[in-house]
């Protein structure tokens, strides 16, 4: 109970800090559009006539823009907690590492998978893909986008948490977690076509890739939570 | 009664030795004052005490716990002040006392967090976001947050820099108070008449060195204060 008490104190005052100051939410909401709308100009004399093709494109454009955006929270997030010092604040009163990595879990996650669900929609209208998404398969891409991010997020707050100890640690933080959670990203992009392609999961393949990536990625995560909390 | 304890802790930083063999005791109402320049290892000794950072060698004891090796249990003995906020400047010291209270499961935690900024004298800026604070308020906060869970020990480090006379006033009366209820202080500083004032026993560091135990009784302000600075020159720091 008394850890439920704290993650939940923990998350909530995470979210306090991102819409007191609103400078996160800002940039990541500015940049995602951007990066969709350069997409979408880039690929304007190249515009895929086939809903397949167009399909691939999206998933392409949705996966790099959520991990770069995904990126500057998990950045911003450590950040926070690094400058006066207030992450050694936290360590001082003795609370468990593990519960301030699941509260910087949740807290990336939830603003992550708000950012998606604005951001897919606006994507999927600029690449003219909308119509042929029923409600059925939004959610299920949702789901979808859900589970990466988790798995996004699990080792990205890790990743975050040791980077953000050394100078120069934001642009460490990209060299690092990219290679890492490349079958995540790629096993969300498979799962992504094949919903906008046919409206449905064919390929369990890819979707079993991406659950199991995000799970060993979340529990080898929460084990090393410690060492990297208290580095 | 022995508060905290710490045989021979040193800590390198690469080839540099910044704390050299320290061994120490605090007992329940003392209050040791360590003076050294700065670069004397001073706030690495007391964010060593303070569990931040992990000596190199060395044990400490915080209330016979092995405090290397169960840190977090011995965490909420701990009051600490040092050069950082160790909090959230862009929340009021309500809030922020409010969140760390919550993580130390406080109870009656918003009359607890109330008495505790009235005492500091900060009740007019309780929703006032701490980064317009003065130093010498934002010092008032840190106090109160380092007292927020009564703790038995309190680690401060160089309370009286920045400070003007009153805020200087108001620190020494505060440890004073604490003193009487029995707890252990350690206070690094290089102000000598105001460690001298507020100290019951005095240490001086040099080159991370802590060299030998003065008992207040034992030694005269003036006397502490050549001694302390024929060390310094003696040592070339001066």
């Amino acid at each position: 109970m008394k850890a439920l008490r704290q993650i939940a104190a923990l998350t909530r005052k995470d979210f306090k800090l991102q819409f007191r100051s609103k400078e996160t939410l800002v940039l990541i909401f500015v940049f995602s559009i951007l990066v969709v709308l350069i997409f979408a100009f880039a690929y304007g004399q190249v515009f895929p006539t086939e809903n397949s093709d167009r399909a691939k494109l999206v998933a392409s454009v949705l996966w790099a823009t959520f991990v770069f955006a995904g990126i500057i929270t998990l950045n911003r997030s450590f950040s926070l907690e690094r400058t006066h010092g207030a992450l050694h604040g936290i360590r001082l009163t003795g609370v468990d590492a593990s519960n301030v990595y699941l509260s910087k879990v949740i807290s990336n996650v939830v603003l992550l998978m708000s950012l998606e669900v604005i951001i897919t929609p606006i994507t999927l209208q600029f690449f003219d893909l909308f119509h042929a998404v029923t409600f059925g398969g939004l959610l299920t891409l949702f789901g979808i986008l859900s589970i990466g991010t988790i798995g996004f997020c699990a080792v990205g707050v890790l990743l975050a948490g040791m980077s953000t100890t050394t100078s120069g640690g934001e642009s460490l933080l990209s060299v690092i977690l990219l290679p890492l959670v490349i079958p995540t990203i790629m096993s969300g992009a498979k799962c992504t076509v094949s919903i906008l392609t046919t409206g449905a999961m064919e390929e369990p393949f890819w979707l079993t890739m991406l659950i199991v990536s995000s799970l060993v990625f979340f529990a080898s995560a929460y084990l090393l939570a410690d060492v990297v909390i208290e580095a | 009664m022995r508060r905290l304890t710490t045989s021979q802790i040193s800590k390198h930083f690469g080839y540099r030795k910044i704390v050299n063999d320290v061994s120490l005791t605090i007992n329940s109402g003392e209050v040791v004052a360590i003076f050294g320049p700065n670069g004397a290892g001073k706030t690495t000794l007391i964010k060593i005490l303070a569990t931040l950072l992990r000596p190199t060698s060395g044990t400490i004891d915080i209330e016979n716990i092995d405090a290397i090796a169960e840190y977090a249990k011995v965490r909420h003995f701990l009051g600490v002040v040092i050069h950082e906020h160790l909090a959230y400047p862009a929340f009021t010291p309500f809030e922020n006392l409010k969140f760390f209270g919550q993580m130390y499961g406080i109870n009656d935690l918003e009359a607890r967090c109330n008495t505790l900024l009235n005492e500091v004298g900060l009740s007019r800026f309780i929703h006032e976001p701490l980064h317009i604070f003065s130093r010498g308020m934002t010092q008032r906060f840190m106090i109160a947050k380092a007292l927020l869970h009564n703790p038995l020990i309190l680690l401060l480090d160089e309370p009286f820099s920045g400070l003007d006379t009153s805020a200087r006033q108001f620190v020494m009366d505060r440890i004073a108070q604490e003193q009487e209820k029995g707890k252990a202080t350690l206070i690094t500083t290089h102000n000598t008449e105001l460690g001298y004032h507020i100290g019951t026993r005095f240490h001086f560091m040099i080159d991370g060195t802590l060299e030998e135990s003065i008992d207040k009784d034992d030694i005269s302000e003036d006397t502490l204060l050549q001694k302390y600075q024929d060390r310094l020159i003696e040592s070339g720091t001066n």
